[in-house]
């Protein structure tokens, strides 16, 4: 079977004409333009050196955009984390109508995550939204939930983390069916009551299932885009876009190229600067079983 | 072992449901139907019905669902959009499958390091490719093109494919391919015929993921098909939500929106068996 190490190698090729074409070109591109001031669509560039990356820093708007995506990546993160392992931790029982709330809780996955903020902008608006409405019923008037930047980041934050939830919670009940029953029937032989159960046996084991739903979530939060686009456009005044958001209106707005590229190549870095060392943390932690 | 397990069960007798599990049902159920119920009672609306989104509408008015179905936009969108999807889901799944066979079954250091190229790049973010596949793509005449979409959001998504394939090719043991080879099979027919068979259930799983993927893509459609004759559904339904700024015709949009998601929404209450045990099995890889 040696032999044909060579011709199992090849069948990668077509796979990987594609991925060089349409990423690691765009990717040599993009790298290669942050370097450049350009308008975009222009024949002349201008070579800039790094000033592309040195002006970021001195940029309000970026360092904006990046507070708001790492709060996007973390907080959504840890959000969907602590509820999907709830979820999967009431969903593992067995009653009836389990599978109807699993049915439910896992499909606003499906749904465009920009349908879903055009959806969720009705909810939020300040006059006639649907949760003022449910306020109203309760006598309380009503809230102007967009009211700064940082109100609109925490509900993006939100919408997206209840929106994505059933991923984790999938992830953590295939995780929770992988533990063998016997190891919590020890542990309760032995007397441990329901928290030092799962806190010693459930979760420890749990880990592999933490690592993948933690890193995926993280990898999503930081990429955020297209629910910020339909639930509050960037606003208000710009305050709620993540870096992915700046790029696109330094593109195709403020027509300027280059920076956008560098804001990219930053981005792309901090999103492997996070989360290669959250991944290897997390692996360490794993135990055998 | 088997005493053990019978000793546990003679101690411990199976927990009986407890009667707060259905008022949490029933609150999660309530919080995650809420959006489709709001979209479907805005929809059912006259444009100057204003009152609560909350309770249903006095008046039923069903003139919107009508209006859109006899239009042309919905139609446009479904078209377009299964065009894409048909296209990109054929491309990635035949070479994320075939990629991944290949580096299953070739160990030693090329496949080594191609698989954590693979992981690498499904880190990168697609907003920081965006300037760079652009001005690539306008370049290449592949903009308002739905075959240049395809390509695209095929290479955006095998390397994720890949990834999973290869978790369960290795799984196929190798002597189902030495058997086939010993029958004169090669490389090509054994795939076809030994190990895609094999790899059913993940193949579902995956024409599942991608064709859901690809019909809510929403960035690069935006950007790249700006003629409204290429609009995906997506687009037809942002469309339909901007010409209501300012509730012009909110009702219409939300009735478009509406039958747009159906096609999706149905398509999962049919087959959510197979995808959340999908998603089940290729969580536990």
């Amino acid at each position: 079977m040696k032999k044909r190490k060579y011709t199992y190698l090849c069948l990668t090729i077509p796979a990987a004409i594609l991925i060089i074409w349409f990423i690691f070109i765009p990717l040599l591109n993009a790298a290669n333009l942050s370097f450049f001031r350009w308008n975009g669509y222009s024949q002349n560039k201008k070579w800039i050196n790094i000033e592309n990356f040195t002006k970021a820093f001195s940029d309000k708007m970026f360092w904006r955009c990046l507070v708001n995506t790492l709060i996007y990546g973390f907080g959504s993160c840890a959000l969907q984390n602590l509820c999907g392992l709830f979820a999967a931790l009431f969903l593992n029982k067995k009653f009836m109508g389990r599978n109807a709330v699993r049915v439910v809780l896992y499909m606003p996955i499906m749904i465009s995550a920009f349908i879903m903020g055009q959806i969720m902008y009705y909810f939020f608006q300040f006059d006639g939204g649907v949760f003022n409405e449910v306020l109203n019923l309760f006598g309380v008037s009503d809230v102007y939930w967009m009211k700064n930047g940082w109100t609109a980041v925490i509900l993006i934050t939100f919408v997206n983390s209840w929106q994505y939830m059933g991923l984790c919670m999938i992830i953590y009940l295939a995780g929770l069916q992988n533990i063998p029953a016997m190891y919590r029937e020890a542990a309760r032989l032995d007397g441990a009551n329901k928290f030092y159960e799962f806190i010693h046996i459930t979760l420890p084991l749990l880990i592999p299932a933490i690592t993948t739903a933690v890193v995926t979530n993280l990898i999503g939060g930081f990429k955020m885009f297209d629910v910020i686009v339909s639930m509050t456009g960037g606003g208000p005044s710009k305050q709620s876009m993540s870096l992915s958001y700046y790029i696109s209106t330094l593109y195709f707005t403020d027509e300027r190229a280059g920076y956008a590229s560098a804001i990219g190549v930053i981005l792309f870095a901090l999103i492997i600067v996070i989360t290669l060392p959250v991944n290897a943390w997390l692996r360490k932690k794993e135990v055998e079983y | 072992m088997k005493d053990n397990e019978k000793l546990i069960m003679q101690i411990k007798p199976a927990s009986r449901p407890k009667f707060w599990y259905y008022p949490v049902s029933l609150f999660l159920f309530i919080l995650y139907i809420l959006p489709i119920y709001i979209l479907l009672n805005m929809s059912f609306r006259n444009i100057t019905d204003i009152s609560s989104r909350l309770f249903l509408p006095k008046e039923w008015d069903f003139s919107n669902y009508i209006a859109v179905f006899l239009g042309s936009d919905l139609w446009l969108g479904f078209k377009n959009s299964a065009i894409v999807v048909v296209e990109t889901v054929i491309i990635q799944i035949v070479l994320g499958a075939l990629a991944a066979y290949g580096l299953a079954r070739s160990s030693g250091r090329i496949s080594e390091t191609l698989r954590k190229v693979n992981m690498g790049i499904m880190m990168i973010p697609g907003l920081a490719l965006l300037v760079g596949t652009y001005s690539l793509m306008v370049r290449m005449n592949l903009d308002n093109s739905l075959f240049g979409l395809s390509l695209l959001s095929a290479a955006g998504g095998l390397p994720g494919t890949i990834f999973l394939y290869t978790n369960f090719v290795v799984a196929i043991p190798d002597s189902l391919d030495e058997a086939a080879a010993i029958d004169g099979a090669g490389v090509i027919r054994t795939f076809f015929k030994i190990i895609m068979p094999q790899l059913k259930a993940i193949t579902v799983t995956q024409i599942i993921f991608a064709a859901t993927g690809s019909w809510n893509n929403y960035l690069m459609p935006m950007y790249l098909l700006q003629k409204k004759s290429k609009f995906t559904i997506i687009q037809i339904i942002k469309a339909a939500f901007n010409q209501s700024n300012g509730n012009a015709n909110l009702p219409l949009a939300c009735a478009t929106c509406a039958l747009g998601l159906l096609p999706i929404i149905v398509l999962y209450l049919l087959l959510q068996k197979y995808i959340i045990q999908g998603q089940l099995d290729s969580s536990s890889k």
